[in-house]
């Protein structure tokens, strides 16, 4: 046999796989410091660099109108000063460990985290702690972030995907939600945010639901409980604080309309298309991840393939639900060169049709199981995505078998789950569509093609005035 | 904490293809990496962004894949996978769950084998349109995003193919034609030009024969062309400067300076002064600059390594509205000079190691960057074993290293000065609300530019 023939002998027959090894997330343990605090640990031999983070149950979504933006702003001043350290101090000791403290607030919690070497936890967990239960929120420092917060946001403003994101949460909620501004706030709340707002944001908790430290790597031989019971033992919520419940989040949408936001000599459009979405607590969760997947998750995604691999329109298109406890966004996205505008939002309101009205085939709903399921594993290779998954059960209190039991239930889905969860939860009929792009360009079309009214919203205080400072 | 160490094989087969295989069996998944040294330095005048271009094609079928269906296969396998183009190379990889190395290995190879089989100018004009929107979305579309062009552009001269960047010009991507999709698969995707690597959960047996069984019979390409460069000298031989118009709220100052090839040591000093000046919070410019004068919003800098010529140290600094870009570019040059001047002391060398270490073990606890690193050693410098040795390498850096290294590359005659200015209209604030829907990242730590991604891989919705 020559070598061309043996060569395509060989390519000709497709491998079969051979038997998967079982595969299991990680099982771990829960506890409870003496003042309250639930303690999750996982072990993961072999992987000496842990993972550890405080979830905190204060989220921009808790805070009262007039703080907006404070979590966020709090969350990043945490590290700015604490009673025994200054701020380079305090980043100083961490580096020494090889350490870095990350701090983040999101829609529904701040976590407070460090990665370390397993042999520096100790000191590492030590400068969490006195990050979290001795903040000073420096009136210096509280400016400086609120200053660059400020700066951030005229940054994006010229940024034409974050324009896009911003514009379309704007168009979708009401006003008087709060998911209807960026996390971060606006200038309106964000330019009079102080140290006392930082302060009522970081205590923002009144009971230990939905807070707990997670640790997570190769800790044999290391006593985490009562590491932990040393350094968090103490930390309780503070009873006199009220939870500012989220408004229910609205939607504004009565009918599908465009908003056209005018950026002079764009050459592409971004768009998003979408209405206000999901909670993470629902029961048909994995239906729901199935049916995103097809839409608009996976490279090969029904969006995907039309609007890049078929039309060329876009580098990358797609669409998903953003979960937060309180029913965030869904969005399809995509950025295309402005030529193709009409065509390419055509295209992804059809797809948005069709899988409403059509079920998926077989085949399809085969490829994003056996996806979902055979990525997962590749997810959790190491404890920083593990403790981050746990830190998702305690913000979202999800039963501690959640992870565990992913994998069976995305494999029961059915192509009538897929289709039922299409019909409940996509409306075509009540959809924002925004654009970022050179109106002068895109908007005629956009008038012609029929989807809806078209706003155009132009950007044109002088510079001078919006600038701060 | 020690590092551990990557055990591998080092094996070439007949056809000269150099397959690197690493076992791990702490998680049930397996790395697959196969770099090709070929990148967008092999373009030829006319014919830039054609490298990246190729690359896309390549994700387009082969005799006996088709369209959609390298991904489809991939995906349905619960895989990731991707592939990349920089100036000195273009890469492919996979990540999968063990069980389905077989499959990753028969894709990679029915490309190298036969990928001119499913070539169509339908395929090559729908990629075209795709890298099109790319670089739209990458580049023209983007404030600031002009910068890597513009410091190719100062800092190689027209004649080096390093001038001009990996995304290349709309002009070239419309002259890319068939033929040239054919001469390029023919000359450079040859087993003898390519280094395999796999790393995870493998019995290095069964690996063997499957890559004798797919690229064993794959022939090489005994007329691998040499790539013959001008040699450019390390230093700029003075200053280049432009000021750049662009729809910007804040103005930008970014500079860049020639720095040593790989795998020249000094390249880990510079490394180590890059973290001392810019690595977060406690670096000299974040606090200099940042948080002490407040005269700028951030700052960068790091190193772009190259093989071919010159590589390069660049960085920025975003300037407030209450400063100028002449006061944040004059602290920037007085921080660098500081570095030969003010020699780092014991405590920031020592916080820097120890940031470097605990990024070594971040990075190699992950089976695909423990493949992508060998197969680049191998690329770039012949040895996989590199691998091993960069924590040390990093760790002998001394003060006397960093000083030297920083006198040599921070001069006035070695750099080139980009300053972009808001023009009219740009930065507007209008009725509505701004911002954007998540926390921001903290100052200083920015999204450092790297090769050109490609596919594109999504995480699913939930999880």
């Amino acid at each position: 046999m020559s070598t061309l023939d043996a060569l395509e002998a060989a390519l000709a027959v497709r491998p079969v796989p051979g038997a998967p090894r079982p595969y299991h997330f990680p099982p771990f343990s829960r506890g409870r410091l003496s003042g309250g605090l639930p303690l999750l640990t996982v072990h993961l031999p072999g992987r000496p660099l842990v993972a550890a983070s405080l979830v905190l149950p204060a989220g921009a979504v808790d805070e009262p109108v007039a703080d907006g933006g404070a979590a966020v702003l709090a969350a990043r001043a945490l590290t700015e000063g604490t009673e025994r350290y200054d701020a380079v101090a305090l980043v100083e000791a961490a580096e020494r460990l090889g350490a870095s403290i990350r701090a983040e607030a999101g829609w529904d919690a701040t976590v407070v985290g460090v990665d370390v070497p397993v042999d520096r936890l100790a000191p590492a967990l030590d400068l969490l702690a006195e990050v979290v239960h001795r903040p000073t929120f420096p009136e210096r420092e509280v400016e400086r972030l609120r200053d660059e917060r400020l700066n951030d946001i005229l940054q994006a403003r010229a940024d034409p995907g974050r324009r896009a994101d911003e514009a379309f949460v704007g168009a979708i909620y009401e006003p008087s939600s709060p998911f209807a501004r960026p996390a971060g706030g606006l200038p309106e709340t964000v330019a009079a945010l102080d140290p006392d707002a930082c302060r009522r944001a970081h205590r923002r908790w009144p009971a230990f639901d939905r807070a707990g430290l997670v640790v997570g790597g190769d800790l044999g031989g290391v006593d985490v409980a009562a590491l932990a019971e040393s350094l968090f033992g103490d930390l309780v919520p503070d009873p006199a604080m009220d939870l500012v419940a989220g408004p229910a989040a609205g939607g504004a949408v009565e009918r599908t309309f465009v908003r056209l936001v005018h950026r002079p000599g764009s050459v592409q459009s971004e768009i998003r298309i979408g209405h206000v979405g999901l909670a993470r607590r629902i029961p048909d969760y994995h239906a729901v991840a199935v049916m995103s997947a097809i839409l608009g998750g996976l490279f090969n995604s029904r969006l995907n393939l039309k609007l890049r691999e078929e039309k060329g329109y876009t580098y990358g298109a797609g669409a998903g639900f953003d979960l937060r406890r309180l029913p965030g966004p869904f969005s399809a996205r995509a950025a295309v060169n402005s030529e193709v505008t009409v065509a390419a939002i055509a295209d992804t309101l059809a797809e948005l049709r069709r899988i409403r009205e059509v079920s998926v085939d077989e085949a399809e709903l085969r490829i994003a199981r056996d996806y979902l399921v055979g990525v997962f594993p590749l997810r959790f290779e190491t404890p920083g995505p593990v403790v981050g998954a746990l830190g998702g059960l305690v913000t979202h209190e999800l039963p501690d078998d959640e992870l565990a039991r992913y994998r069976p239930a995305i494999e029961a889905v059915t192509t009538a789950d897929v289709l039922a969860a299409a019909r409940d939860h996509l409306d075509p009929g009540r959809m924002a569509i925004v654009v970022v792009g050179d109106a002068d360009a895109v908007g005629p079309g956009l008038e012609a093609a029929g989807f809806g009214p078209v706003e155009v919203v132009r950007d044109d205080v002088p510079r001078e005035e919006a600038a701060h400072g | 904490m020690p590092i551990p160490t990557v055990s591998f094989t080092d094996e070439r087969l007949p056809n000269g293809l150099r397959l690197l295989v690493a076992e791990d069996h702490v998680a049930p998944v397996v790395a697959i990496n196969l770099w090709y040294a070929v990148g967008s330095k092999h373009e030829a005048p006319g014919k830039t962004g054609f490298a990246h271009l190729f690359e896309h094609v390549m994700f387009q079928g082969s005799r006996h894949v088709a369209k959609t269906e390298h991904f489809a296969l991939l995906q349905a396998a619960g895989g990731t996978a991707n592939g990349t183009t920089w100036l000195d190379r273009t890469n492919y990889f996979e990540t999968l769950p063990s069980h389905q190395l077989e499959l990753g290995l028969w894709l990679e190879a029915d490309r190298m084998a036969t990928l001119l089989d499913a070539l169509s100018q339908e395929n090559l004009d729908n990629q075209r349109a795709v890298v099109k929107n790319e670089k739209r979305w990458s580049y023209d579309n983007q404030p600031y995003g002009s910068w890597i062009e513009k410091l190719y552009g100062h800092l190689y001269p027209p004649d080096h193919p390093y001038h001009h960047p990996t995304i290349g010009s709309m002009a070239d991507l419309d002259a890319a034609a068939l033929e040239d999709v054919r001469a390029f698969f023919r000359t450079w995707y040859a087993p003898n030009n390519a280094v395999l690597s796999i790393v995870g959960d493998v019995d290095p047996v069964r690996v063997r024969s499957w890559v004798d069984r797919y690229f064993g019979p794959i022939p090489p390409n005994p007329g691998l062309p040499r790539l013959e460069l001008p040699p450019l000298p390390l230093s700029l031989g003075g200053e280049a400067r432009e000021v750049v118009p662009d729809r910007v709220p804040l103005p930008r100052v970014y500079l860049g300076f020639r720095a040593p090839p790989v795998p020249d040591r000094r390249l880990y000093a510079l490394e180590i002064a890059a973290q001392v000046l810019a690595g977060g919070k406690g670096s000299r410019l974040h606090r200099r600059l940042v948080r002490e004068e407040r005269i700028a919003q951030d700052v960068a800098l790091f190193v772009l390594p190259f093989v071919s010529g010159p590589s390069i140290v660049a960085g920025w600094a975003t300037v407030r509205p209450e400063s100028s870009p002449g006061a944040v570019e004059a602290a920037l040059h007085q921080e660098l000079a500081r570095m030969t001047t003010e020699p780092i002391t014991e405590d920031e060398l020592g916080r820097a190691r120890a940031l470097v270490e605990t990024e070594e073990l971040a990075a190699l606890q992950r089976v695909g960057e423990r493949a992508d690193r060998l197969s680049m050693w191998a690329t770039l410098v012949g040895d996989p074993g590199e691998v091993n040795r960069q924590l040390e390498r990093y760790l002998a850096v001394t003060a006397g290293d960093i000083r030297a290294a920083c006198a040599d590359v921070f001069a006035a005659h070695n750099r080139a000065v980009l300053t972009y200015l808001p023009v009219d209209g740009a930065g507007e604030r209008g009725e509505e609300a701004a911002g954007e829907p998540v926390p921001l990242a903290d100052a200083g730590e920015v999204a450092v530019p790297g090769p050109v991604v490609d596919a594109g891989d999504r995480e699913e919705a939930a999880g």
